[in-house]
């Protein structure tokens, strides 16, 4: 069946470079039935694209090793969910669903936004085509998943870092969120190369671009609880390229979904907003390019290719096109009012997009540096953590301190005197937390104590926000608080969700605080019967089992945990030999605690007989990082929850011009 | 086999996927109006009115409830509400004069005004800010009172 991959995957390419082509043909000159053509062959290569993948599907769940991209990255003992998973385990593969989910948002976005948007698909279907072209071609000359061998008796196996369940979840995610920024970036350079800059790419794309952002924020977060629990060096996330390649794209479409709102509202920064579509679609491009060119070490990246310049050459077409299609129609872009007051919403949103953009370019400086220093000098260098984490802080304040500002500053201008009666009781809350932390012996870590300073002024902002927008709600004719609650979110979702996505910012900073700034560390070797106490946890060996798992050999320590004198049963942490790949993996065991948000996290780093040696690391508040994780979720979907309101307003518009159309 | 059966799913994609493409020349082989559908300077101008018009209105509204829940202060609103109610007025007015050649045309079903926008935070009443001491009390005619006439509504003939 590789042949029947071969062919769906060439009739793609076929159909989205005639998509691509006679689409801007009908666009430049038109053509009404050759865009409805240039429209349909996007479609028809959606139904190729998904053949393509469910014969590759059908291969891994066959482990059919004819397919040499089946026998590289999975073997007979490989249990079937990790086979599966396969699919986006290795390069080919992970191209493949690039295509598929560029092609099914793409259409899903073309086809929803017919009425909306009429004047502007003529010109989103070649863009959207002329990306999906580029991953065709990918597929079909330089790295296809239909090449075929003769099967071996065995695979080769899946890595091991990769047979972990958040691994199954993780790369689908972060591509819906990469491909997602496809969206309004087509939308976007559409309406620019249409000359309908009006709001309506903007209105079709929101959706779309909060779904991508949404799913980016999502994914950076599982990708970061699997390298906790897999990688195994007590940390959540570690600046690596590769992560700092997902949280470029999403720090400067967080920034654009901010930005976006000025323009709505106040019609400024439209060419500030055209640059944030076009930096955000772009930096997703260059984080699929670090990740699977093989042009970094990275532990999450495990392709070595020659896609490389293929990428680098597509990625400087991208950039040069948006800038020549920016450029020229500067004109249309210029806004026509100003910012009235430095203290105002749109002000604070001004700020809070320099801060994001100035942290999403010095990381990109950090990602790029060695890379043009091995390039240029040939002399390798790393940009390790400090320098990130100095960047974190310096522009992460301020960053933070705006999430809790912004919300209580007025559109327009806000009067200092209404701003500081806003202000006073986030900022005595604020006041009372840093005292209390203080007192409780916080101050040994000065960024820890101004970040959960930081952290209770903006929630204290967004519980007033609530609290007094539910108040006027209730004053104006709700019965109950309840239904003033309700009423008073379900009428502003963006406004709302918005905050609870804040919130959810507040307890990620929290946890990263606690683990970096608090978390308590000891290496130790540890004999039958001995323990070892780290920040009130007892831990005292019992003994070390081996036991055969389906395609693994795990060798464990048995750990007896105490707490204050209470018994809290066992952890095993240890090592798995897997036989197919013929590698080594560290398996750590985590012991949460929901109460106090901390976790006991041990790695057993060696065994000699019966000999352990143990690093035990507490780690104070990390569990509300995966918390925020769900808030993000929450918040995200009240955000994204669809507006009757707003949809009856555009419809009552459409009529308007359709009737005057009609008419005329 | 398994080859031939492949081949033949191929080329039955192939074809399905040609013929999905082509389906638009397919139904109409000779269609007079090829042309896509271009908006005029006229209703370019209209979309970039409507957009004016939906902006002053929604931040009337955001005024207004920033107002009631104590964010924008009295004098803040007092100064704010005047060139917004402006800006709206404008916009309909414009909006109005673009529409008035197709008045007269044959008269249609007479449309149902309906509020817009639809009730949302603004539906709130109308607030009566407290002037601060010393402030003078806005009049009835002042733009910038809450004593203001109403904004007139989409959907219907309008005198401003």
């Amino acid at each position: 069946m590789a042949l029947l991959g071969r062919a769906a995957l060439i009739v793609a390419l076929g159909l989205l470079a005639y998509a691509a082509l006679a689409g801007a043909l009908a666009a430049f000159r038109g053509r009404r039935r050759l865009a409805e053509s240039a429209r349909n062959a996007l479609v028809a290569a959606l139904g190729a694209t998904a053949v393509a993948s469910l014969v590759l599907l059908g291969a891994l769940a066959a482990k059919d090793f004819t397919f040499t991209y089946v026998a590289e990255h999975t073997s007979r003992e490989l249990p079937l969910g990790y086979t599966l998973a396969a699919f986006w385990s290795g390069q080919e593969g992970s191209l493949l669903l690039w295509l598929l989910i560029l092609l099914g948002l793409g259409v899903s976005a073309v086809l929803l936004n017919g009425r909306l948007t009429r004047d502007v698909l003529p010109w989103v279907v070649p863009i959207l085509a002329g990306v999906a072209t580029f991953f065709a071609v990918l597929l079909v000359f330089v790295a296809t998943p239909f090449a075929t061998q003769a099967a071996p008796l065995d695979g080769l196996g899946l890595n091991p870092s990769l047979q972990n369940p958040y691994m199954l979840a993780h790369p689908p995610l972060l591509y819906l969120g990469y491909v997602g920024l496809t969206v309004p970036f087509a939308f976007a350079m559409a309406a620019l190369a249409s000359r309908r800059t009006d709001e309506r790419w903007i209105v079709a794309t929101r959706r779309w671009t909060l779904a991508a952002w949404a799913f980016l924020g999502i994914a950076i977060l599982v990708g970061a609880k699997w390298a906790y629990e897999e990688v195994g060096w007590g940390g959540w996330y570690a600046w690596d390229p590769v992560e700092n390649a997902a949280l470029m794209p999403w720090l400067v479409a967080t920034a654009y979904l901010h930005s976006v709102m000025v323009q709505e509202k106040k019609d400024m920064l439209r060419v500030w907003n055209a640059i944030l579509v076009a930096g955000a679609f772009v930096l997703s491009l260059f984080g699929t390019f670090l990740t699977r060119s093989g042009i970094l070490s990275s532990i999450h990246s495990f392709t070595q290719s020659s896609i490389g310049p293929w990428f680098l050459g597509f990625i400087t077409l991208v950039i040069a096109a948006s800038t020549a299609l920016i450029l020229w129609r500067l004109p249309l872009l210029r806004s026509r009012t100003r910012l009235e007051s430095l203290v105002s919403r749109e002000a604070a949103f001004l700020y809070n997009n320099l801060f994001l953009i100035a942290f999403a370019l010095t990381i990109l400086w950090g990602v790029l540096y060695p890379i043009v220093s091995e390039a240029v000098r040939g002399v390798t260098v790393t940009v390790g953590a400090p320098y990130y984490d100095f960047f974190a802080i310096a522009f992460g304040l301020p960053i933070v301190l705006l999430m809790g500002l912004g919300p209580l500053i007025a559109w327009r201008r806000a009067s200092l005197r209404a701003l500081g009666a806003s202000v006073l009781w986030p900022a005595l809350a604020a006041l009372v937390a840093g005292v209390g932390l203080l007192a409780l012996g916080a101050g040994s870590s000065r960024a820890g104590l101004i970040g959960y300073t930081f952290a209770a002024f903006v929630l204290a902002a967004i519980v007033h926000e609530f609290a007094r927008g539910t108040r006027a709600r209730r004053a104006t004719g709700s019965a109950t608080w309840l239904g003033a609650f309700t009423s008073l979110v379900g009428r502003n979702r963006r406004r709302y969700g918005g905050y609870v996505v804040h919130a959810a910012i507040v307890l990620l900073l929290v946890g990263a605080v606690g683990i970096g700034g608090f978390s308590s560390s000891r290496e130790t070797r540890l004999e039958p019967g001995e323990s070892v106490t780290v920040a009130g946890y007892t831990l005292t060996l019992l003994g070390s089992d081996q036991r055969r798992a389906a395609n693994s050999q795990e060798l464990r320590a048995r750990l007896a945990v105490e707490r204050d004198g209470e018994r809290l049963g066992t952890i095993s942490p240890g090592k798995n030999r897997y036989f197919a790949e013929e590698q080594t993996s560290n398996e750590v065991a985590i012991r949460s605690d929901p109460l106090r948000g901390e976790d006991l996290f041990v790695i057993a780093d060696q065994f000699r007989g019966q000999t352990v040696f143990l690093q035990v690391i507490v780690n104070p508040l990390v569990n509300l990082i995966w918390l925020a994780g769900l808030v993000f979720l929450a918040g995200s979907l009240v955000t994204l929850w669809p507006d009757a309101r707003e949809q009856q307003r555009l419809a009552r518009r459409f009529a308007e011009r359709d009737s005057a159309l009609a008419r005329a | 086999m398994i080859e031939s059966l492949a081949l033949a799913l191929g080329a039955a994609l192939a074809v399905a996927c040609v013929l999905l493409a082509a389906r638009p020349f397919l139904r109409e082989p000779g269609s007079a109006s090829d042309r896509l559908r271009e908006p005029g300077p006229l209703e370019r101008e209209r979309v970039r009115v409507e957009e004016e018009r939906d902006r002053a209105l929604g931040a009337l509204k955001e005024l207004e409830f920033d107002h009631r829940t104590g964010k924008v202060s009295d004098a803040d609103y007092r100064d704010a509400v005047g060139p917004l109610r402006r800006q709206a007025a404008d916009a309909l007015s414009r909006l109005d004069g673009m529409m008035r050649p197709t008045m007269s045309m044959p008269p249609e079903e007479p449309r149902v005004p309906e509020p817009w926008p639809p009730p949302d935070e603004g539906d709130l009443p109308d607030p009566a800010p407290t002037p601060a001491p010393g402030e003078p009390t806005p009049g009835p005619n002042d733009p910038g009172s809450p004593q203001h006439p109403p904004m007139p509504q989409t959907g219907g003939p309008r005198t401003l």
